[in-house]
Order: structure tokens, then sequence, then C-alpha cells
């Protein structure tokens, strides 16, 4: 790219953009199948997305009556489409990612608590510990309905080597799904995989039975690694055995999963599977949500979380002029060109929420409403200010109809309450019974 | 005596499975007898508090309570409040101390040190008494069952089975503990991963196992054979462009008359953004047109088009012809029709079939006609396949492992359709899925140390040494030496025969790209166009050209854009070879350091490098030529030499669009000095520095990093790491060299918080290698324990790294050493022994 190209991108960044965001990656199918099902009321869905380095506050924050509705601030502009599906939330806090007596690695424990509620035990490795994340206290209750019970996305493609935060293990920030207090999920980053993972591989008309013939053959390798495992296991002791464990549990999910194969059919939607990763992080990120509406109209999941990127993210966005990293950048040290900046990235992730929102928006559920209508997508960020790395009045959307359960086109003014209420409330939305609570939650948030 | 050693024991058990500080407190008088100085009498019957008591307080209030005692508890360290028994004993406050006071940062600065009496006794104390290390038999610490990590998977696949599985591409990246990539308690699995690894065991021996003895012949056409108008060529395949006609064809011949089949395998290949260019591609063979069709832009998609024909032996040419249709929009969109290849197989006809390839790797004998003779034959094939897999024999006599593989095979390739060679081989995938397989999983010799300790088998220590060296599995030699329990007496030649092996490549590549972080520097966001402007202070040119983009004034905007343009240009293309170039220097230059056996402090500081025609004009040396990589010897002067000023550790350190000195700072203590400062406070203060605090020019680092040394919160720490990232600032965020940063000349004199000071990064790097050289040893030893053990090195692994440097200091800094002392060392050579023995199978 030569400097004018540059420029003139950097330039016209809002125009371009708008266009961009106008074109889909993928036209989601039309399926009269879905309509032909048994029951057509349609399910709830929900999705967990994670934007790191929290947003800059005060183009954050709308004005509105608590209660009420609100116009939509400088940050939360591009969802101006989806305005009247949207509650945003203030007054929630993660204090579990206060620092308390561990110190520094606020990065770390914002996202590794985001979802756990708890605090995560400060280890470069040994010993990992968080806690169940609330996407897999709900997928444990409703996951057995849909094909899997849950999909864990990232945008994150490129790991570093080397330490993470300030002494914490890289597991904390790479993974907001944990299975057990000591078994991240590690999320998928290419969305072919991800595709593939749903409807198998091969051309549209070929990957169905494609996905049958391997599903068939696993199940007897299955069942010969699981003697294995469990002879192994017998005499394993301490962490030894907790890795078995994990071994196991995972052979146990993918049988489960097998098993609910041969009861539901799968959707196939007519289209190929995308090609890999693409280059442009904007376009890896509208294919990865691309996927993940996907598996929502096709029923494949109900539960879902997306990491846009690691917590403490450093990554750059040339295509709308900015060519220092984004955590960098949050320590702004007040100096209003660099807060500037911070605002037009916080704006950035807001566009591929928008471009997400509304797709769900315009895409049909069997019952003739909307997707969005049928679900609850919890946006938001485990840090606050990212410059002073707070975990109070996190910025937080929630949008969505929860199937009528959510009240959405107003601004809800809670008031220090644990992030793990909203969650708990959810929980209820999704049909999860007598979870009755969750991390540091203190009761249910009333939306 | 008897009782004495049965306690001892017992306690060792004790503290080592539960930690309990207040039962090996009260025991301690039994174990420590042999390894303590002649005790005062005890108050508390401790004599480890005792000691520190008579001994150590005198010391510690002399020199630290002006800091740490007498109402001050700097970093939240006082002695003097140390009260029960387990206070005073207490391991890791205790290594902090050891770790502080040998490193010269405690006492700090200005305060008198330890004299070596005082140091020593201190040391002793530490180590034999606190830490209650038995020098002679060190514990060995206890690795958690290690996982394959997705390196280890690929290459251990390879070597099973000659199949390159791109793991980078299909699984998620492996979580990393203490900076590296292999550590048992780190590498977790999910169900994700579990189907990744089910699926990958049957692709990966779809492609390994022949499906049966024989089949059609084959020859295969490459797509660098097609010659003619516009035949470019590309990662060695043909490559026709969507923007111009071409037609290109290749010749081969049939021997036999029959039936042939005849597969066009193509690829389109798209850079960047999607673009409606299309083009007609038509295939012919023999002059015939058999495939007319029009393609369009894909990022990446593979086409195969077949066709069957009847030929007596005879010449034929295939020909590919591409026309554009619509041409490519932007210029800097390409298209590609990639020809990869076309295959030929036959003549079809089963009579003249081939013997399948590799077939007798998999099958050695022909399948038998009886049920039972094939079920005895599977087992038998099955049985070999899976203790090669698991890195150690089935030997154990409940081991039915071979019979229920055997039964697998059975019930798939009794199965229609599916052949004796397919059911083995699908018995096969569930080997690779077993976690036997996929993880490592260890056993202790037969005869124990102790009722602690045993070393691990000889199965155990081949792997651990296959791993730590070349990422794989044990090869046969070393599994056979092991069979004859042999390995342990022969370490050094079988090292010396690894190391010498083109797998130990692995040991550079995954150790020092982790250590050093070589690995990411392909991955890594830049933007070196930004960065040449902010060095060569035009920042402001572009906010003009910016700003006259806007106002529509065309011609102001052309001509700042070709001055930046020009300025830019001038500098060396940083593309993805000069990236390459960066990662392949770093691990070859480690790599001569292991096979020539060089001092380890060349790590720091050298007269030669290694660089390609691209890296030396990134460097600045004259007369490199051409892109193989090579030994450089430095011309006098040079600022290069070591891994420090090499273009990875500069690049990896810096932000996308400048170098970061704290970074920098950063990297060198805790990666060569093994200080690194602790993090920074929870809520960093804000900075409040606006740029016009600097009045007349942008501000250098040097003067925005001032802030952090008026700042008391701050200064602690920075003023640690801030003067050594200083002095590389003549490197710029690409690695180039510099003499100025935004127009203002580069100062990089400073000192170090141990009080040395420099002018220059060639100076420091000198007082890093001499007067720093035992904490580089000891940091090093720490980096290499931790890959080869798999684990994160612990207070009581204090005497076994002494003992590594020890060594080091014996034998010039030699690589061999270091090496061995890992290799040799309880850690690496021994194992817990726990309630229920580890049993690998």
């Amino acid at each position: 790219m030569n400097t004018l190209l540059a420029a003139q991108r950097h330039a016209s960044f809002s125009r371009r953009h708008f266009f961009q965001g106008m074109g889909a990656c993928i036209a989601l199918p039309a399926f009269s199948s879905l309509a032909h099902g048994a029951s057509r009321s349609a399910p709830t869905r929900m999705a967990v997305v994670y934007v790191p380095n929290g947003a800059i506050p005060a183009a954050f924050w709308p004005a509105g009556e608590a209660g009420g509705a609100f116009e939509l601030s400088p940050t939360l502009s591009p969802l101006a489409k989806v305005h009247q599906q949207l509650q945003v939330i203030s007054g929630l806090t993660d204090l579990s990612a206060n620092a308390g007596p561990d110190g520094a690695g606020d990065h770390a424990r914002a996202s590794g608590t985001f979802l756990t509620g708890v605090r995560i035990k400060k280890t470069a490795g040994s010993d990992i510990r968080a806690g169940v994340s609330i996407d897999q206290v709900i997928a444990n209750q409703i996951g057995h309905l849909t094909r899997f019970s849950s999909l864990e996305l990232t945008c994150d493609a490129v790991r570093k080597s080397g330490d993470c935060d300030s002494g914490y293990a890289c597991a904390y920030e790479y993974n907001l799904a944990w299975r057990s207090h000591n078994q991240p999920l590690s999320p998928e980053h290419n969305p072919r995989f991800v595709f593939e993972r749903l409807f198998g591989t091969g051309s549209p008309r070929e990957r169905v039975g494609n996905l049958k013939r391997r599903q068939a053959d696993q199940k007897s390798i299955l069942d010969f690694v699981l003697a294995d495992a469990r002879s192994v296991k017998a005499k394993l002791d301490g962490r030894d055995k907790q890795k078995l464990d994990q071994y196991l549990t995972s052979v146990r999910e993918i049988e489960q999963r097998i098993e609910n194969s041969t009861r539901m059919s799968v959707k196939n939607p007519d289209i190929d599977a995308p090609a890999g990763i693409p280059d442009g992080y904007q376009e890896h990120v509208a294919l990865m949500f691309d996927m993940l509406a996907l598996a929502f109209q096709t029923d494949s999941t109900r539960v879902a979380t997306m990491l846009m990127s690691r917590e403490g993210s450093n990554r750059s966005f040339a295509d709308i002029g900015i060519a220092s990293g984004h955590h960098d950048l949050t320590h702004h040290k007040n100096s209003p060109e660099i807060i500037e900046k911070v605002k037009l990235i916080d704006r950035w992730y807001m566009q591929r929420l928008a471009g997400f929102l509304e797709k769900m928006q315009n895409t049909e559920d069997v019952d003739g409403k909307s997707l969005l209508d049928h679900s609850m997508i919890l946006y938001g960020s485990g840090n606050a200010d990212g410059n002073r790395h707070t975990h109070e009045d996190l910025p937080i959307v929630l949008a969505g109809g929860g199937s009528g359960v959510l009240k959405p086109g107003r601004f809800i003014k809670a008031s220090g309450v644990p992030i793990t209420n909203l969650f708990l409330t959810m929980a209820d939305g999704m049909g999860a019974k007598g979870v009755e609570s969750h991390g540091d939650s203190t009761g249910r948030l009333n939306v | 005596m008897q009782a004495v050693s049965q306690t001892r024991e017992g306690l060792l058990l004790v503290s080592l499975n539960f930690r309990s500080r207040t039962i090996a407190a009260t025991l301690t008088a039994t174990i420590l007898l042999p390894f303590s100085a002649p005790l005062p009498a005890a108050e508390t019957g401790n004599p480890t508090v005792a000691e520190y008591r008579a001994v150590i307080s005198p010391i510690l209030e002399k020199h630290c309570y002006e800091c740490h005692g007498d109402g001050y508890d700097k970093g939240k360290v006082a002695f003097d409040s140390l009260e029960t028994d387990q206070q005073i004993q207490e391991p890791e406050l205790w290594l902090r101390v050891l770790l502080n006071t040998r490193a010269g940062l405690m006492p700090a600065e200005q305060k008198p040190r330890l004299n070596l009496v005082e140091q020593a006794q201190l040391e002793r104390w530490i180590k034999y008494s606190v830490f209650k290390i038995d020098a002679r038999n060190p514990d060995p610490g206890r690795v958690t069952v290690r996982r394959l990590n997705r390196v280890e998977y690929r290459n251990t696949v390879r070597d099973l089975l000659g199949v390159d599985y791109n793991t980078d591409h299909e699984f998620p990246p492996d979580d990393t503990g203490f900076g590296f990539d292999n550590i048992g308690d780190a590498l977790t699995t999910s169900p994700m991963l579990m189907e990744k690894y089910v699926a990958a065991a049957q692709t990966i021996v779809a492609q390994a196992v022949p499906a049966a003895p024989s089949k059609p012949a084959e020859q295969i056409v490459k797509g660098a054979a097609f010659e003619g108008q516009n035949a470019r060529l590309r990662w060695g395949k043909r490559q026709l462009q969507f923007h111009e006609p071409a037609n290109v064809s290749a010749n081969f011949k049939t021997e036999l008359a029959g039936s042939y089949r005849v597969k066009f395998d193509l690829e389109v290949n798209g850079s960047y953004f999607p673009d409606p260019g299309k083009a007609r591609v038509i295939l012919k063979i023999d002059g015939k047109e058999f495939l007319k069709q029009e393609f369009a832009y894909h990022d990446e998609k593979s086409y195969v088009f077949e066709s069957t024909h009847k030929w007596q032996p005879s010449e034929h040419t295939l020909s590919i012809e591409l026309q554009p249709t619509i041409p490519p929009l932007k210029k800097e969109t390409i298209i590609d029709l990639f020809v990869n290849k076309v295959t030929i197989e036959g003549p079809l006809e089963k009579s003249q079939w081939v013997k399948t390839e590799n077939y007798e790797r998999y099958f050695p004998r022909p399948v038998p006609a009886g049920a039972k003779q094939r079920r005895a034959y599977a087992t038998e094939l099955l049985g070999a396949f899976a203790a090669k897999a698991y890195r150690r024999p089935l030997t154990q006599a409940d081991d039915d492992t071979a019979e229920r593989l055997a039964k697998l095979a059975e019930d798939h390739y009794r199965e229609p359709g599916k052949t004796f060679e397919q059911g083995v081989a699908h018995a096969m995938a569930a080997v690779l899925s077993s976690p036997r397989f996929l993880f490592r999983l260890e056993a202790p010799a037969a005869h124990a140390l102790n009722a602690q300790v045993a070393d691990v088998d000889e199965y155990s220590l081949a792997s651990r040494l296959s791993y730590f060296l070349w990422s794989t599995m044990p090869d046969e030699q070393l599994m056979s030496l092991a069979a004859r329990r042999e390995l342990r007496n022969n370490l050094s030649t079988q090292v010396k025969r690894m190391l010498a092996d083109p797998r130990a490549e692995n040991f550079a590549r995954n150790f020092t790209g982790q250590w050093l972080q070589a690995r990411d520097v392909e991955g890594i966001a830049s933007n070196p166009r930004e960065i040449h402007i902010r060095d060569a202070g035009e920042e402001g040119s572009l906010r003009d050209l910016r700003k006259a983009w806007r106002n529509q004034d065309e011609a102001t905007a052309k001509r700042l854009a070709e001055y930046i343009d020009r300025l830019v240009d001038a500098k060396p293309e940083f593309d993805g070879d000069m990236r390459k170039a960066m990662r392949r220097e770093t691990e070859m230059f480690f790599g001569h350091v292991v096979s020539e056996d060089r001092p380890v402090t060349d790590l720091i500081d050298s007269n030669y490098i290694f660089v390609n025609d691209k890296l030396a004009l990134l460097y600045g040396l004259p007369d490199i030529t051409g892109p193989e990589m090579r030994k450089v010897t430095l011309p006098a002067g040079s600022p290069r030499g070591g891994m420090l000023t090499q273009g990875s550790a500069l690049f990896v350190t810096s932000n996308p669009d400048r170098t970061s000195p704290v970074k920098r700072g950063l990297f060198v203590l805790a990666n060569f000095l093994g200080t690194p400062p602790p993090p920074p406070p929870a809520n960093v203060p804000a900075l409040e520095a606006s740029e016009e605090d600097f009045k007349g020019h942008d501000p250098v680092l040097r003067d925005i990093l001032k802030v952090h040394r008026e700042n008391p919160a701050c200064a602690s720490c920075h003023n640690r790491m801030d003067p050594i990232g200083l002095a590389f600032e003549n490197f710029n965020a690409l690695g180039m060299w510099r003499d100025t940063e935004r127009k203002q000349p580069i100062e990089t004199q400073g000192n170090l918080i141990t009080g040395e000071t420099f002018t220059s990064v060639a100076e420091l790097k000198r007082i890093l290698a001499q007067d720093h050289r035992q904490e580089f040893y000891a940091t090093l030893t720490r980096k290499l324990l931790t890959y080869a053990s798999g684990r994160g090195t612990e207070y009581y692994d204090v005497e076994t790294i002494d003992g590594i440097v020890k060594r080091l200091n014996a034998n010039d800094g030699r690589f061999s050493s270091l090496l061995m002392g890992v290799i040799e060392s309880a850690p690496f050579q021994k194992m817990r022994i726990q309630a229920t023995a580890t049993v690998a199978n």
C-alpha cells in the first residue's frame, strides 16, 4: 500500500466502512425445512462476545433515564439499526478481577474471571484454577438439546510465546469458557473448521454423508480409547489423574454428540465452506460471526462464546489509520489524541457487533420472528477503563429479545451489582433450572 | 539408625506430598544434622529456627533492616516480623533472598553488601536448612503427565507414519506455562481438541496406510513440467495469471494398452481482497477439449477434473489454456491459477495393477485367507505398531492391547466393502487417539533409589531425551538401547549423536524460539512504514498529507505522498522473507553454539552472526549476496553480535510503530539476568505527559520515559529496565541501525541498578557477559531445565541449578557442560514415586 492510498483510506474511513458493513460475507440460506420441524416455537440462544481492554467510558455511556429509552453514544452509534433490540447496562462489576493480594495482572484477571465470577489462581502454569463459566453451567443443562452443547470461538489466530500477563498463565487470557475449574475450553479460530465441525467436510451434497460416516467410525475408536484411558487413569494420582479426567470427559462429550447426531438431523446449509482464515482481521471477525449466526440458525447449538481478541491484545488497526497497539494506546496518559484513537478502536469493535446483530435481526427464525428476537447476546469486557484497569461499571450491551424474556430498548442503571447477577437472569432465560448462584453473585438482576 | 532413617524418609514423604510446614518443622532435626553447621543451643527445639536466630538474623539486621525491618517493610518484606517457625521457614521468601543477594540487587545500591562469609552462611542456611535439600539426592520434583503439544504431535506422526499433518493449521494453539508450550500442567485437553485428535487420526491413517496390496500404476506430471506462453513459476508450481492469456502443455507416455484415468489438479489462489476478475480455462488431452469453464476469485480453492481414456502404448499431450474474460479490478490484487499436477492412473484393469507403494512398511506379508489367521496377523501388526506409538513395549502381563486392537480391526474389515488393510488402519487410528499415545506416560525404573525417588525407566528416559532434543518420539536406536537398559550408561554418546541429527533443529527452533520469542517473529503485527516515518521525524508531513487529502488539495497531497514514499522506499523491504531470515538467524546462531560447543556467553556477545542478503541489508553489512543464510564474521567495532542485537529480539520487543525500551529492558532482565522486576502495580497511576511538554520537537522515548524516573512509584522498577532498554535505542523497531530518532541524536549511556555504567550497547553487552556471567549462567540453566523437564523450577531446584552453573564455570561456559548438566540432573533422570506408582502400561 503506498502512502497516498493509506491517506485516502484514513481520510475516507467512515464512508468506506459504511459500505463494507453493507456487504455481508455469507448470505445465510433460508431454511424452509426448519419450519416443518416438530416444534414451531423457537429456542432461545445465548452468546457472549468479549472485547479486550475495556472502552473509553465517556464515549461509551449513552444519555438516558434509568429504565427508559436512551440515545446512542459515539461508541454505540454503529448499532443504530438494532437500537430497539438493545439494553445498555451500567453499574455492573467484576470485583474478582481486582488486584487484591495478587498484584498486577488485570488483563488476565479480567478475562479469566469474566464468565467464571471467581478469583483466579495466580500461577505461571503449575496449578491453573478458575471456575466453571456461566456458558458451561447453562450448556450442562440444555446442551443435550442440540448437536453441540456449546461453541467456543475466537478471532485471535496468532499467539505470542513466552510469558503472558504478570505471572498469570496464558490460559486465562486466551480462553473465556471453562468446563471445570482447571479445564479451559480452547476456542476455534478458523472459520472453515467451525463450519466443518458443524456440517462436515466436502461439497454441500456430500458433507452430511461424510459427517455420518466419520462419526460411525469414531464410535468404535472412542470405545477403545475409553478402555485405555480408564486403565491408565487407575494407575495415576493427583494432577496426572486430572489430566486423564479431562481426556475422559472430552471423549464422553464426543460420544454424546455422536449419539445426539443420530437423533437430530443436520440442517445442512447449501453453501460452500469458508476457505480458511481471511487475511484481514475485519474479514476474519465478520466470517466468524457468520459462522455463529449459522450455528444458531441451524440450531446446532444454543450457547456460544466469542473472544474477539485476547484480553490485553496489542493489535494495531492500520485499516483505520491506527498503527500503534490497542493495549499500549489504552494507557493513554490522558492525551486527547491517543484517547481519540482508542475511541476509534472501541467503535471499530462495535461496528463488528453491529454487523452480527443486523444479520441476526434480518434472519427469520422458525416462528417468523427474527433470530435476534430469540437471542441474548451479551457484549462487553471485564475491564472497564483500560487506562486504569478498573472492573466496575463494565461496558455492557445486552442485545436481543431473549424470546420475550428481555425488554430491550432501555438503559438499565444498576449500581455496584456483580455481573454474575445478570448471568443468573440469563440462565433463567435460557431455561437452565436451579442455578441459584454463580461466582460472586448476590441475587438476580432484574432486566 | 534404622529408626532415624525411617523417620527421615517418612518426613520427606510428608513434606513432599503435603508441603506441610508444621509437620516438617517439628521433624527437621533428624534430617538436617549431616548438612548443618554445629548448632547453638536451640530454644525452640527447631535447629533451622535456632540457627536463624543465632546466625542469620544478625546478618539481616546488619544489612537489611534499613528497608526490611525496624518498621520498614519495602516490597512487603520485614524480617523482624518473622515470628513463628513457619514464617521463618517460608521457602518462597528465602528463594527471593537468595536470588536477590546473589544478583547484587540486595542490599540495594548504596548499602554495603554481605561479605563472602556472610553470603555463604546465608546461602547454606537457606539451601540446606530451609529448603532441606539433600545434596546427594536432590528432589527431582514432580512433572505432571505431558500431552504432546502440536509441534511434538506433528513430528511424532511424521516419524511414526511418514505423514506430515499440519497441526499448526488444524489444532488450536497450546497453552503455555513458564514461557514454554511443553509444560505438563499447562497442557489441557478440551472436547474440541479431542474431536480434532480423532479426526486427525482418521485422516492420517487414511493417508499413510494402503487400503489394498495393489492398485493401478500412477504417473505424475508436475505443474512445473508444463511449458508455453506466459508460463510463470511460483512455489515450484506452474502459475498462470488471470490477467494475461496463457497456453501451456506437457507430455507423457503410456507403456501398456488399457484404460487410464487422468486427473488435473488445479488451484485458484487470489491475494487479499475478493476481486471480480474471471478467466476461462480450457483443458485438452491430445488436442481434444474436455473441459471449458470460467473460474472466479477464491483466496484458495482446489479443483480436480477427471476423465478416462482407452489408450495404446503411445505419447500424449496435456494442455491448459487460460483466456482472461473479466480482468482483475485492482492492481494490487492478483488471481492465479496454479497447476499443481496431473495424475495419470492406469492401466485400470486389475490384471495390470502394481504393488502399492509403502505396502510392506505396514504389511510385510500377504494377508492370510482364514479368519483366525487374519485375526492373528492383525494382532501381530497392531501390537508392534502400538508399542512403537506408545513408545514402550506392551510387555505387562495383563496388557491385552494388541488383542483389543485386533478385535477393533476385525469388526471393521468384516463390514461389507472393507479390506483387511482398512480394518488395520482403523485400529491404528484408535492407537493415535489413545491417551497412551497422546500423553507421555512415564514409569519408574524397577529398583527405587529410596522410598520417594526412583530413576525413570529407560523408555521414559528415551522419550525425555528425544522430546527434549528433537521434539519427537525416540528413534529405533534409543528404543533398542532402552530395551537393553543401556541408554543411561551411554548418555553422552547418544546426546552427541542426537545433536548431529537433523531433528535437532527442533531444539533450536522450539527452545530458543520460545525463550527469546523468535517463533513470534513471523506472526506479530508491525507497521514498517510508520516506523520509518517516525524515525525520520516526518509524522508532521504525514499529518499534512492527510489534511491535504481531506481538503481535496490533490497537488499538495501528491507531493507529500511522493516525498514520504521516497523516504520509505529507500529502506530495505520488510516482508515475510525478512521475518523468516530473522527467525532463522536466531535458530542458526543457537544451533552453532550447540554444535560447535561454544561458550554460552556467545549468546550475549560474539564476533559473528548469521545473515543472508536481505538481513545483511537490514543490518547494513556490505557485500552479502544470495538468499542462503551463512555465518559472517563481523567487522571490528560492529554493534551486532550475540542474540540481543539480532533482528528477532529487537523486533519482538518493539511496538507495532516504535521501539519499546521498557520491553527491551524487561527482555534482558527476564531472559538473561533472571531478575525481572515485579509487574507494575495493579492500578497504574495515569501519567500526565502531553507532547506539549516537550517544546520545540516531538519527544523521543528517552524524554517520555523520564516521567518514570520522576515518579517514585515507577522509579524503583523502571530504573532497572529503562536504562537497559535505552541502550538499544540505536536499533529501531525493525532492528535497523539509526543515529537519530525524530531528528534528535540518540543517547545510549546509562547505568545498571547494580552500579556498572555504560555508554553504548557494546559496553552493556560486555558488562552482561563478564560482570553478570553468573546470573546469566543461572538464568539460562533455569530456562533450559524448565524446557527439558516440562515444569517450572521450584525452590528446591536451586541445588541442581547451582551444580550446573559450577560445571559451566569449570568448562569455560561451554554449551555441552550446560546440556549434559541438565540431562544428568535429578529432575531429568529421576521421578518421585507416588503412593500408587505410576506405571505407563
